[in-house]
Parts: structure tokens; C-alpha cells; sequence
């Protein structure tokens, strides 16, 4: 059916909200700090088919794939035969999710009997069982990550609050309060999504809201091509570098040839390193959501709904058994330090096509820290996401002390620690002097967080990159700093790996240390003010100022 | 006589009310001395400052010194290890694809951040002590030697304990008794130390302009023989003496638009309409607010240019919709209105200023909704041809005609209130049929019955003279106060008598203040209860009347939580989930005794019977009438366009209009 101009105007913001307000209300009736605080998770709406039609712009790098881990749930069971109070839920990144934690529910929206959309959301929840609290950062297969839930079909009726699917979920995690919560907060943002398309298609007709599903994701679709048009045709090449496979294998390169032709993309990450034996292997969703969304940000407007037309002008491929593409059962928990290197890639090819657009490398590392400690009332588990600097562009610093470009986690305040846990205490949270790389424009700054722990026993697991590696500059601007993580323990360093898990004692320091981002333009092009200023305020220091230059 | 002014970006509105006579004038701002403007429009309605028993004053100052950084050169107290949190922030960004994303500025440059050793827990206990030999060795050399107007303190758990921030605070002022001290404790005694910093730092910030600007402004009143009340307007929608400014300046922020929601409930209360949804539409925004029973929803937090404000704030939502919002099709082939707008200049196209792109002010120009020669009673003519000039091209891109693409802006501008309404009442759990739409603002009451009938609201409230809405707003707003607490506890046998202990404590301090400031007579409570499930984050408030307490138990006020959380989550928690209450924010309110009455001003202009409007894909002939000349209970059948001085209402077919004994103009739904 062809909808007046207007018409489509109206509903199709009316579809955004009503998905930006699932967003909003998954996150305020969160239980986890994992969700509350940092915000990790993501909701959007589907048409019948599946087809992402408006998302919540929460996390960069779970909107690619809401729509794409449907399709296996619907192959199994197919719209046409769910009923009301049936929703169907998934994890597994071998039938198109991404890692574990992120757990998808979808909820059919009847209209008349009929299914006429879904509600969606995606959370990281902060354990999900597997063989260590939160992180597993020893896992050498997917089974040691977590509780794998294929394609299910639940009722809430007949499955949830007391019925058999909750109560199994509820028997594997090691937080139940916090995990149940969650999903219970999931539960309630796919209700409000369902609800607000059901008023729309009453108040304006169920082909209305058919036919604006379908014209939001062409509208994004001309817009992603009509940007891509523009740049100019060929094909590109870029490299990135992870340190290690955590196991001491050395750097591993991801590489990326995108080619332009008219308005489309094709990438093709041909030459990466094969798949590792640890958890940094990447499901191929999400290489496709890390991909996408680099296309998405340096080529185009922020304006533009990422839905499943902003997909359809790029195509994505990575050779099976790589580290983009791994084989089942390979562990996948950190995958978005390999997608990071992928952005990496794909920013550094198009930095030839377009390079007033695109900015230098940041420290780009997603770091997962998790503490956790099994205390006389059950586990307590604290898991905090953090970014680094941010890579420099044409016409500004990169910012400091920011998550990644492919997340969007914020910190947990410190006083909510301090009530939350009682088994630590935050005791230095700071930008890092010297940590930005050099540059007309200079990189963003990194920064350090630093816990007392107060009682033996707690364990420590993280994952992290560029500890031995650092962001590049880009166009002749200076890398940013590597990271690094460290315990103090009676007078004496103890240095931790980048992907590495550790006991514990009382009274030990342990600091976490986030890269800097690297510099764009040379450094002598830089002004004297822009320096003296950043001495000032200690971003730099005395003698990285002298030397800025030379 | 009462004066309200109210100093906008554009336009310093004045009120006065002197024995039931109302005089409204407008002046333009003078936005560098905005007293000058606001001294121009006393002198504008010939008002003799001697003869003001009442003043009542909004303004912008504290807005537009964070907007532009020129507030005062500040310094940041921090815990060690700490002196990063307004640079850190929340490690978010708030545009997830921006590229060259920058955080918010802070008030404060890094190098004017310190710290100081100490630690409390968050129980209060004190888990390092303050270093003093340190504060003097270090920080009070560094303080007096930075030329600091004002310093602001945030240390971590102040808000479960002021103790080392009180000693802090007691050393600074004895050795730098110049230095104006903003401490967290006082200002916001929230947890999540982010929050709280980035407001005390933008109260120190913001302090010495209001004070100054205040200073100025009392003594070229007191110049002028002036000895009434002085008064200045808050963003929680009440007023405060000047002199309470002097330590509170953080509330003096955003109270344009909650005098505006002021004005609106106090009209409305005329007509006895206390469930209201407001909307004041201006030149390049609207701002919508939801009243219950008369009472404005309070948020417990704001920002100004992206910086948190954790103090309560009347929940306003404002959408890039106005007269002057700017009409584009995008490079998708999309229709949008805003949120660019033409500003005040050019201005819209038919203001004939050199303004070619259509705006909202001119799709009503092509539809007939305002006519060029009645604009602001006949006082502004309008150039209809350069409206539909304007509208040419998005009419062939959009394969319709001119007339068609105006009534196409239209539906999208309704579209784009209707959803910040829906934020303000269906996201919240409230249904907007059970409320009346108030518009008010120029551009309000012309767009008021498409809303509705989006809404499906079947009652209308058009304030007389709804242009000057907030400066009325200013007179009839009640003295208020409001505190907020951290109290975290479960739910329990305890709890009812705790927060009656803190609610007397809180009273007993907030009457002590009103007593101070000469402000006698009786003073209403209000109190709410900010409570969550046990492990989330983000509390909802529940209102209980503090009289109440004694006869309430934990499961009473547990049941009202979920009650609250389910409106909003459309789920009550899963059985046995615990309830917290997280803190509570106590009110104290002294009423005004006497409102102002204001009427229509007549604009005397000579009009023909009726004018062509498009409306639903046809022409009709509409009506016109005289807002001032209405007669009491005169019913007006849509289409008719009634027009008053600063706006116009429109009565679209199957509406009518009455005015009723209150001077509100009552829109009705037929049938």
C-alpha cells in the first residue's frame, strides 16, 4: 500500500519512539549495574518478517544483529503458529547471536490474532553461568562460557515466575536477584514496545503500520546509499593488530579490502588471523554489526535509523575458521576486541577514499574488568566495561576518557559501589598524564581506576588489548599509550596480562590502566596554546610538551 | 501593585496588576544587562518603582552564564583520588555515532581541581579522617592563590555524612573569608558523585552572576524608592524572596518555563481544571508539562548544555517545534519540521525579512490559520506571497500542491507535540483523555484542537492573553521550597517512623528559613517517597501526605510503590521482590492569598466575516471573531478562527468555543 508522505512521517517516528522508549524503561527497571549503570543492552522493534525496523540507540554493537539471531528463532517456530503470551528467546552465537551474556527475547505483537511485528531486546546479563563468575577468562570452548539456550519458544503463563524455563535459568546463574531482575526488566521493555504498536495499528490501521515497517527501512537504505555514493570508487586496504591470543601467540592482524562501486559496499576481511583457541574469536553477526556501523559513522549522517535497510547496501564476508568467523564451538566471549580491529581495519581503508572523514585509531579495546568473590551470602559479582581515549580527527582532540566507538557503557558511579560491594573500594579514578598520542589534533587521554581489595579471596578476571600494541596516529599524529593492569601486593608489582584472571588477597592495590588515542595531522601543526593549555591541566606533562614538535 | 517580569531570550514580558486593572507590555531583551531590559519595561508601562508593593522576577541570567561560560572562575574540591569525576563523567556518549563526539564542557578547567585525603563510608562512618596538616600545607595556599570567586566541595558519601565537607568548608572560610563556598552537602545530597559534583560545581559556578546581577538589580530599584518584596522565580515552579538567592542560585535555573506552567494551572484553577496537560509554544520550541490535580510533575534532575542538575525541577519536556521552526524535506525524501529554526532573523518567510525556507508560522499563513492582516491585533504585516514562495519547492518534491504541503507541515508539527506529550503521560502511565490541553505561548492555541484530536482529548482551555502566560505566571506563584535527602533502607517495621523523624527534621529547618525571611502564615507539606525494587537504580516517586505517616506501615508504602511501578513498567515486580526507599523530597509552600484576574485585550480591528482555511483536505469558510468581544457563554461553531491580541485559537469543524466566567476560552469536542 503506497502511505501518504505525511502519513509515513508521523507513524515512522512514532515507531522510533516507540522504540527508543523501550530502551529507556529497559534500562530505569534494571537490577544488574551491568545494565542500570552501564547500560548494556538494546531494544528494537521487528516487522513480521524479523526485519529490524527502529532500535534504541543504546550499544553500537548490538544493534546490527537484533534482527539477524531472529531468523533462526523463526525458522523453528514460525510467527504464524505462536500464541498470546508465547515469546521466543535465544543466546547461542552459532545461530546468529553474538556471545553468551547477550540474551535475546522476542515478543510477538498481535494485532487481531495476527502477528504483525516483534518487540526486542538484547541485555548483557552478569553471569550466565559457565565456569567462572561474570568472565570466564580461561574458557577454551563455548561450553565453559555459559548456559547455551538454542532457539526456545516460552509462555509467560506457563514458563516464567515459578514455571519451568525460569526456574532452570534461575538454578544456573550465580547471581539470581540481579540475572532474574534483568530479564524481568526485558520482559517489561518488549510489553511497552508491543503495546505502543498495537495503539498505532488501532488508531491508524494495521496496513499503515505494515507499510511505514517497510518504508523506514527503505528510507534508510537511500540514505546509507546515497551517502556511500559519494565516495569514490575503488578498493581500499587496512590492517589492525591485536596483541595476542592471551596464550602468548604473538599479534594477530585482522584485514579488511572494502571496495566501492556506485552505492554499495563490499568488505572482505580475507587475510585474518585463523580463529585462537581463547575467547577472542568473533561470531560472524557481530563482524557484520562492527563493519556497518563504521560504514554508518564516518560516512553518514547520525540521523539515520540503523535498521535492516542501513544493511543492505554493504556486504560482509570473512572466510570460515578465521578469527571473524570461527567454527563451533570455538569460545567467543571477548569478541569485541577482534570486531574493534575490524572498525580498525575498515577506518583505516576508507581513510584513503574520504580522509577528512574518518578519525586515527583510539585505544578501541573494549576492557571487560570483573571482580568477584564468593562471600558468606552467595557470590558478588562487579563487572565494569571500559574504553579508552579516543581517536583524534580533522578538526578536533579525541575525547578523553570515553567507551569505545562499537559500545556505549557508562561507568558505575563510585558511591553505588561503595553500597553495592563490600569486598572493595574504588580509591583512585584519573586521567592519565602523556597517555594521549601527538598530533595537529591530539588523541583522546586515558585513564586509571584502582581498587582496594578488603577481604581475602575475591578473583579478578579481565580482558583487554593493546597492552604490548598501541593505537595508531593517522596522517602523521603519534600513537596513543598501551594499557596495562597491575596488583600491588606488599610493596611489590605484579603485572597481569592483557586477557588474564588472578587471585586475590586483603589489602591488595589492583589498578587498571586504559590506553590513550592516537593523533591526527602532524604535530607541528599544532598550536602553542593548544599545548600550553593541556600542560596546565596536566593532560601532558612538562617534557612531552617540549618534545611535542621534535 | 504587583509587577511580574520575566526576561526572555527575545522579549522582556512585564505584568502588572494593580487593583484588578492588568497592564501587559513587552520590550525587547537586552541581553548583555538584562536588568536594563527589565528597568525598560517598568518604564514602559509607566509604572513608578515607589508604587510596587510586589515584585516578582524570571530571568535567564543563570541559564545563559553556563550557556555561554561566563560564569566566575571557580575552583573543584575533590576526595584524593577523585579530582577527575567532571571529566571523567559517566564514560558515555550521549550521540553514539558521532565521530568527533566531545564531552559537555565542565565549569571548571582541570587545573583548578584538588583534592584533599579523606574517606567516609556509605553508612557515614568515617573511614579515613580529613587531613588537615594537608588542607593547610596545600589546598588553602593553592585557593588563596588562584584568584577564585568561589570554590565548590564534593567529597565521596557527603551526602551520608557532611562531617569532613562541614570541617572543610569551617577552614576555607577562615582563611579566605572572601571565598564563596558551594559544598555538596548542601546543595545536592544525592548519591553518585558525578551528579552531585557537576551541580555544586555549576552552583559556585553561576553564584557570584546571580549575586551580582541581583546586587545591581535591588540597588537601582531601591534607587528608585522602591521598598516591596522582591522576589525571584525557581525552576520548581514557586518563588523565593531575592534574598534566599544568595545561597541558592542552582534553583534560580530554567524557571521561564515552569512560570509558564505556573501561570497555566492558576488560570485553569479558575475554570476548576486541575488535571491539565500544558503546552507553550513558542518561536523555535514547545514545552509540554502533565498537572495533576493541580500539581506540576517534579523531576528530580535537569541539564543545561548536556551538564547534569540534580535539583527538582518542574518536569517540562521541550521539542524543536515552533512558529519559526524550519520546514525541510532531508536527503531520504523525509518531511521534517525542525529542529532548525529561522530564528529571529531572518524569521519566518512571510515576516518579509529575507527568509525564503517555509516555517510553521508560514504554513499557517497558507492555510488561512493566521491571517497577515490580523498578526498581533493588526499590529505586524505579514507577506502571505513570500509564505507561499517559500513553500514552492517542498510542494513539487512532495508532488502536492502549496496549500497541500502547509497542511502536510501541519500534521507534522502536531505529530512532532503529540509525541512530547505522550513522554509526559502515556510513558509515565497516565492517559491524556483524562486531562485538558492548555496551550498557551503565541503560536499554542492555533494547533491545540489537531492535538487533541490526536490525543483524543475532548477539552480545550485557552487562557486570555495566553502570550504573557509566564509573566502571570510569576505574580500567582506560591513561595516554595524544596529539600531532598538520601535515606537508603529496605522496607521494614523501622521505616514509617524514620521518615517521619527526617520529615520532621526537614520541616522544622525549612520553617525556620520561611521565618526567617519574614515569610509568615500558614505553610502547606508536601512529601515524596523516592523507592525502588531492592538492586535497580532508578527510583519513582510516590507522593504521601505528610499526616499520613503515623497510620502508614512498610507494606502500605510498598504497595503504593508497585502500584507506581507498575503505570510505569506495566509490571508490579515478580512476588517477593523487596522495596527501598532510596530518599525523599520535602516541599513547603506558602499560598498567595489573591490572585490576578486578567482579561482579553481588545484589539479593535476591523475584520471581514469570515476567511478561507484548509483544513482535512478541503476549503472552508471560517469565522472570525474578536477574543475581547466574546460574550459571555457565546458559543462559536467551528470552522472559526478566534483572534486575540498576542494569539489566535482555532475552532476547526465539529469544535466549539465559549467563553466562560473565568475569562478561559473553553474548546469542546461535538458529539
Amino acid at each position: 500500500m503506497q502511505l501518504d508522505p505525511v502519513e509515513y512521517a508521523i507513524l515512522s517516528q512514532s515507531v522510533i519512539a516507540a522504540a527508543r522508549e523501550m530502551g529507556v524503561k529497559l534500562v530505569r527497571s534494571a537490577y544488574s549495574t551491568i545494565l542500570r549503570e552501564a547500560r548494556d543492552g538494546s531494544a528494537a522493534l521487528l516487522d513480521a518478517r524479523g526485519g529490524t525496523v527502529a532500535q534504541a540507540e543504546l550499544i553500537p554493537m548490538q544493534l546490527g544483529s537484533i534482527g539477524r539471531v531472529f531468523q533462526p528463532c523463526a525458522a523453528m517456530f514460525p510467527p504464524e503458529t505462536l500464541e498470546e503470551g508465547d515469546f521466543l528467546v535465544i543466546n547461542d552465537p552459532y545461530s546468529g547471536g553474538q556471545h553468551l551474556q547477550d540474551v535475546f527475547f522476542f515478543h510477538p505483537i498481535f494485532h487481531e490474532g495476527e502477528v504483525i511485528g516483534f518487540g526486542a531486546s538484547v541485555a548483557h546479563h552478569l553471569d550466565i553461568g559457565g565456569g567462572s563468575p561474570g568472565l570466564n577468562a580461561g574458557a577454551r570452548d563455548l561450553y565453559a562460557e555459559g548456559l547455551i539456550i538454542p532457539p526456545m519458544k516460552v509462555n509467560m503463563a506457563r514458563d516464567w515466575h515459578g514455571g519451568g524455563f525460569e526456574r532452570l535459568l534461575r538454578a544456573n546463574v550465580r547471581v539470581p536477584q540481579q540475572t532474574m531482575g534483568d530479564f524481568d526488566a526485558q520482559i517489561a521493555a518488549n510489553n511497552i514496545g508491543v503495546l505502543r504498536i498495537q495503539e498505532l495499528a488501532r488508531r491508524y490501521g494495521v496496513e499503515k503500520v505494515r507499510a511505514t515497517m517497510a518504508g523506514l527501512q527503505d528510507y534508510s537504505e537511500r540514505r546509507m546509499r546515497a551517502a556511500i555514493a559519494e565516495v569514490p570508487d575503488g578498493t581500499y586496504w587496512g590492517e589492525a593488530m591485536l596483541d595476542d591470543d592471551g596464550m602468548g601467540s604473538g599479534p594477530l592482524p585482522v584485514r579488511a579490502a572494502v571496495t566501492v562501486s556506485g552505492d554499495s559496499i563490499t568488505v572482505d576481511f580475507e587475510g585474518t588471523a585463523p580463529q585462537v583457541g581463547s575467547n577472542l574469536n568473533a561470531p560472524f553477526a557481530s563482524v557484520i554489526s562492527a563493519t556497518v556501523s563504521c560504514l554508518k559513522a564516518a560516512l553518514t549522517s547520525p540521523d539515520i535509523p540503523f535498521n535492516d535497510g542501513a544493511l543492505r547496501p554493504i556486504a560482509v564476508k570473512a572466510p570460515k575458521g578465521t578469527l571473524l568467523n570461527p567454527n563451533h564451538p570455538a569460545p567467543v566471549r571477548a569478541r569485541m576486541i577482534s570486531v574493534s580491529r575490524a572498525w580498525n581495519a575498515v577506518m583505516q581503508a576508507i581513510s584513503q577514499a574520504v580522509p577528512e572523514k574518518v578519525i586515527a585509531q583510539g585505544y578501541d579495546t573494549t576492557t571487560a574488568f570483573c571482580l568477584s568473590w564468593l562471600g558468606p551470602a552467595g557470590w558478588s559479582v562487579y563487572l565494569e566495561v571500559y574504553g579508552g581515549g579516543y581517536g583524534a580527527g580533522i578538526g578536533n582532540d579525541g575525547c578523553d576518557a570515553v567507551d569505545n566507538p562499537l559500545s556505549n557503557c557508562s561507568n558505575t558511579p563510585v558511591e553505588a559501589m561503595d553500597q553495592d560491594f563490600s569486598f572493595f573500594r574504588v580509591v583512585d579514578y584519573a586521567l592519565r598524564p602523556d597517555s594521549c598520542g601527538i598530533g595537529a589534533r591530539r588523541g583522546g587521554a586515558g585513564f586509571s581506576r584502582s581498587y582496594r581489595i578488603l577481604v581475602d579471596g575475591p578473583i579478578v578476571s579481565h580482558y583487554s588489548d593493546r597492552f604490548t600494541g598501541r593505537s595508531s596516529g593517522i596522517f602523521g599524529g603519534g600513537p596513543g599509550a598501551s594499557g596495562s593492569c597491575q596488583v600491588l601486593r606488599d610493596g611489590e608489582v605484579i603485572n597481569l596480562r592483557s586477557k588474564d584472571a588472578f587471585n586475590l588477597k586483603a589489602g591488595d592495590l589492583i589498578t587498571i590502566n586504559l590506553g590513550g588515542g592516537g593523533g591526527y595531522g602532524v604535530p607541528s601543526e599544532r598550536s602553542a596554546a593548544l599545548i600550553e593549555r593541556d600542560l596546565e591541566d596536566g593532560i601532558i606533562t612538562k617534557e612531552l610538551a617540549e618534545n611535542w614538535a621534535k | 501593585m504587583r509587577v511580574g517580569i520575566e526576561v526572555g531570550g527575545t522579549f522582556t514580558d512585564l505584568v502588572a496588576v494593580d487593583q484588578g486593572e492588568v497592564r501587559v507590555v513587552k520590550v525587547p531583551s537586552t541581553p548583555r544587562s538584562p536588568d536594563i531590559g527589565a528597568f525598560n519595561a517598568l518604564g514602559a508601562a509607566g509604572i513608578e518603582a515607589a508604587a510596587v508593593t510586589d515584585l516578582v522576577h524570571g530571568s535567564t541570567v543563570a541559564t545563559n552564564a553556563i550557556l555561554e561560560r561566563r560564569g566566575a572562575a571557580i575552583a573543584f574540591v575533590a576526595t584524593k583520588g577523585f579530582r577527575d569525576i567532571l571529566f571523567m563523567q559517566r564514560h558515555d556518549r550521549r550521540s553514539i555515532y558521532d565521530l568527533h563526539y566531545a564531552k559537555p564542557a565542565p565549569p571548571v578547567r582541570r587545573r583548578d581541581c584538588f583534592e584533599v585525603a579523606e574517606r567516609i563510608g556509605p553508612d557515614g562512618t568515617v573511614i579515613a579522617a580529613l587531613d588537615e596538616a594537608a588542607v593547610t600545607r596545600d589546598l588553602l595556599p593553592a585557593l588563596a592563590a588562584g584568584g577564585y570567586q568561589a570554590v565548590a566541595l564534593c567529597l565521596l558519601s557527603a551526602y551520608a555524612s557532611p562531617a569532613h565537607e562541614m570541617r572543610l568548608k569551617q577552614m576555607i572560610a577562615a582563611a579566605l573569608p572572601g571565598l564563596r563556598i558551594a559544598a555538596s552537602h548542601e546543595v545536592a545530597p544525592e548519591f553518585r558523585e558525578f551528579e552531585r559534583a557537576s551541580t555544586t560545581s555549576l552552583s559556585a559556578y553561576v553564584q557570584p552572576v546571580i549575586d551580582g546581577y541581583l546586587d545591581r538589580f535591588e540597588a537601582t530599584l531601591a534607587g528608585a524608592g522602591f521598598t516591596g518584596h522582591f522576589s525571584v522565580m525557581q525552576s520548581n515552579g514557586g518563588r523565593m524572596p531575592a534574598t534566599a538567592m544568595r545561597s541558592n542560585a542552582i534553583s534560580a535555573l530554567l524557571s521561564g518555563p515552569a512560570a509558564g506552567v505556573v501561570g497555566a494551572i492558576r488560570q485553569a484553577a479558575r475554570s476548576e481544571r486541575g488535571n491539565l496537560i500544558t503546552f507553550d509554544m513558542g518561536g523555535t520550541s514547545t514545552d509540554v508539562a502533565l498537572v495533576q490535580d493541580g500539581e506540576a510533575a517534579l523531576a528530580p534532575e535537569t541539564e543545561v548544555d548536556g551538564l547534569p542538575i540534580r535539583t527538582p525541577v518542574l518536569d517540562i519536556v521541550t521539542v524543536g517545534a515552533g512558529g519559526g521552526s524550519l520546514i525541510w524535506i532531508d536527503d531520504g525524501g523525509m518531511l521534517r519540521v525542525g529542529p532548525r529554526s529561522a530564528g529571529a532573523e531572518p524569521g519566518p518567510a512571510c515576516y518579509g525579512r529575507g527568509g525564503t525556507m517555509p516555517t510553521v508560522t508560514d504554513a499557517h499563513v497558507v492555510r488561512g490559520t493566521i491571517r497577515p492582516d490580523a498578526f498581533l491585533g493588526g499590529g505586524m504585516s505579514l507577506d502571505a506571497d513570500a509564505a507561499h514562495r517559500a513553500f514552492a519547492d517542498v510542494a513539487k518534491r512532495l508532488g502536492t500542491d502549496v496549500r497541500g504541503a502547509a497542511a502536510a507541515a501541519i500534521r507534522l508539527a502536531v505529530a512532532n507535540i503529540v509525541r512530547a506529550i505522550q513522554l509526559v503521560s502515556t510513558e509515565r502511565g497516565r492517559d491524556p483523555r483524562d486531562y485538558a490541553l492548555l496551550p498557551f505561548g503565541g503560536a499554542g492555541p492555533l494547533l491545540a484542537a489537531e492535538i487533541a484530536e490526536e490525543l483524543g482529548i475532548r477539552e480545550i482551555l485557552v487562557p486570555p492573553n495566553p502570550g504573557v502566560i509566564s509573566a502571570l505566571g510569576l505574580l500567582s506563584a506560591d513561595y516554595v521550597k524544596l529539600r531532598g535527602i538520601t535515606r537508603r533502607m529496605g522496607l521494614d517495621a523501622e521505616t514509617p517512623s524514620v521518615i517521619a523523624a527526617d520529615c520532621a527534621r526537614l520541616r522544622e529547618a525549612t520553617e525556620a528559613e520561611f521565618a526567617a525571611l519574614g515569610l509568615t502564615g500558614p505553610l502547606e507539606h508536601r512529601l515524596e517517597l523516592d523507592m525502588r525494587f531492592v538492586g535497580q537504580a532508578f527510583e519513582i516517586p510516590v507522593a504521601v501526605d505528610p499526616a499520613e505517616l503515623p497510620r502508614l506501615g512498610a507494606a502500605d508504602l510498598a504497595e503504593r510503590f508497585a502500584e507506581a511501578h507498575r503505570r510505569v513498567y506495566l509490571h508490579g515486580g515478580e512476588p517477593g521482590r523487596k522495596v527501598e526507599l532510596v530518599g525523599m523530597r520535602f516541599g513547603v509552600r506558602r499560598r498567595l492569598d489573591a490572585l490576578p484576574e486578567v482579561r482579553e485585550r481588545a484589539a479593535g480591528l476591523a475584520r471581514p466575516e469570515s476567511a478561507e482555511v484548509v483544513t482535512g483536505g478541503a476549503t472552508v469558510q471560517a469565522r472570525l471573531v474578536d477574543a475581547a468581544m466574546l460574550d459571555l457563554n457565546e458559543v462559536v461553531v467551528g470552522p472559526a478562527l478566534i483572534e486575540g491580541y498576542s494569539s489566535t485559537s482555532w475552532v476547526p469543524p465539529g469544535w466549539r468555543g465559549a467563553r466562560d466566567g473565568a475569562g478561559n476560552m473553553l474548546l469542546r469536542k461535538e458529539g
